[in-house]
């Protein structure tokens, strides 16, 4: 397994968000969570990530445990997190949030091939490279916080809510991306999302979450079938 | 005319004193949005490390280079000892921390030195310069050289390094900076080099400037500093370049030249108030 994680339980205080969640990905996989919003899927990204600190439980990548490592030893070892609302950094230029992205990496990727590719997948990027971030418009900074952990050739891409706020043209193009990312580049993503019906579309393998756990599972044509999602997160 | 040349050269040359101060302050607002009172303690130090090592060895370099290394130290141990732990806390706790290591250090200064204001006998090898009748002096030179070296210097690392992009993008998301896999804490520590550095070098070109060396030296910087970067916007470091060039040349003219009857120091004060009137995100600062 390229990520396992073993009873995660994540607390905010006294309150617990996440409570004793297991789940896991193989290499090569696309595999969502979805939920409704505040049922913890943010959380479990992050804590995946190193952003938010874990109370119990234990989070294997790579055959290594990472649970306690910080965030920038987990981004070194090849995970990258497009986060919930971008994120991007507003006053950095675009090309230097995508510099970002390669910290540290210069010398071990081809940096000008990469951008090349990027360009080739985000087109409005290369138009606004010296344009500070915060100019651009909801849809490209997402699409420059998808092209920011690119960039590094990650081993795992962490995606969260990347339909939020989004128009359905653009979620569709920012879904269909992902999709082509997995099946011809081999990358394997997690992806947390409220819209059930796009991100189960793409994925292999799904979890849903409620309030905090892990309530069903299983393949993801099987769970767009199933009655009892397709009532509460499909709408029908 | 003459004399107002002359007093627009003296302003200048104050407001790249505290322009140099100043910066360590809107760099590490910038950074960690803490108002880092004790960094005038650390020009204060500077000040007399520069002293010490010139009088040892007498080389004035090696005076500038052991007083900067010797505060980068004390910015780096204040930041992972007083800071670091307090983060957690509102930010007016790791203030107060700040206020306390601030006192500390001048009573340091007091027992180790004593109580005494401590002459600076040295020469900055600068050529004066004549223009026309009016003489810009070398010490005068020194502080616009040096000043302009350092403004560039940190230009260049700020704009040009991948240190220095690291230390933007820390400054405008640290969460997500350290999930881009950069060592956000080693980030902070680098910023507080900088910054520690660049106050040693303001203390030993004032304790030069003015001859003086005194344990309570940094007690006006302290309040004035704070004043500049809200007005040249907080943790804006163009801002607070601006801010003192314009503060140090208003003192000399407005107080030095026109006499208007105001205390020297209460200027600042005056222009950041009408900053927070109306102009409250300071002159180049963001909303």
């Amino acid at each position: 397994m390229l990520l396992e994680v073993e009873d995660l339980h994540i607390a905010y205080g006294d309150i617990e968000a996440v409570s004793g969640v297991s789940f896991g990905l193989e290499q090569g996989e696309l595999v969502s969570i979805i939920g409704a919003n505040g049922a913890g899927k943010t959380s479990i990204l992050n804590a995946l990530m190193g952003v938010v600190g874990v109370k119990k439980g234990r989070i294997m990548f790579a055959g290594k445990e990472i649970t306690r490592l910080p965030a920038f030893r987990r981004a070194r070892s090849g995970m990258r997190i497009v986060p919930e609302r971008a994120r991007i950094f507003p006053r950095l230029t675009v090309h230097e949030n995508l510099l970002v992205g390669a910290y540290g990496l210069r010398k071990k990727i081809d940096l000008d091939s990469r951008l090349k590719w990027l360009y080739g997948l985000f087109p409005i990027l290369e138009k606004r490279l010296g344009q500070p971030a915060s100019t651009m418009s909801g849809g490209e900074q997402q699409q420059l916080a998808i092209a920011r952990a690119l960039i590094s050739s990650p081993g795992l891409l962490l995606v969260d809510e990347v339909s939020m706020g989004l128009m359905p043209k653009l979620v569709d193009g920012v879904f269909d991306l992902l999709y082509r990312l997995n099946r011809e580049e081999g990358l394997t993503i997690l992806l947390v999302e409220q819209n059930a019906v796009a991100s189960l579309e793409i994925s292999g393998r799904a979890y849903v979450l409620e309030t905090g756990s892990l309530v069903h599972q299983g393949p993801a044509d099987k769970l767009a079938q199933d009655p009892r999602i397709r009532e509460v997160y499909l709408g029908h | 005319m003459h004399l107002f040349i002359e007093q627009l050269l003296n302003g200048i040359a104050m407001g790249s004193i505290y322009a140099l101060v100043t910066l360590g302050l809107a760099l590490v607002y910038g950074i960690l949005r803490i108002l880092h009172v004790a960094h005038a303690a650390i020009y204060t130090v500077g000040a007399y490390v520069g002293l010490a090592v010139f009088k040892f060895t007498g080389s004035l370099w090696l005076g500038f280079g052991g007083a900067m290394v010797f505060c980068s130290v004390l910015g780096v141990a204040i930041e992972r000892l007083v800071y670091y732990p307090l983060l957690k806390y509102p930010p007016y706790v790791p203030l107060i921390g700040s206020i306390a290591v601030m006192l500390g250090i001048e009573e340091l200064c007091r027992l180790v030195a004593g109580p005494y204001i401590l002459t600076f006998p040295a020469r900055l090898p600068f050529a004066a310069v004549h223009l026309g009748s009016v003489t810009i002096s070398s010490t005068l030179m020194a502080v616009y050289a040096i000043t302009a070296l350092v403004l560039a210097v940190l230009w260049y690392i700020t704009s040009r390094t991948e240190m220095g992009l690291a230390m933007r993008a820390t400054s405008q998301d640290m969460a997500i900076a350290d999930a881009m896999g950069i060592n956000s804490h080693q980030v902070v520590s680098a910023t507080f080099v900088l910054g520690s550095s660049i106050a040693a070098v303001a203390g030993v070109l004032v304790g030069i400037y003015y001859n003086q060396v005194y344990p309570t030296m940094g007690a006006v910087p302290a309040y004035k500093t704070l004043a500049l970067i809200v007005v040249g916007g907080m943790g804006s470091v163009p801002g607070a370049v601006i801010a003192s060039l314009l503060l140090g040349v208003a003192e000399t003219l407005l107080i030095g030249y026109a006499q208007i009857p105001l205390p020297r120091d209460a200027l600042a004060f005056i222009a950041m108030i009408a900053v927070l009137m109306w102009r409250s995100e300071g002159l180049l600062g963001s909303k």
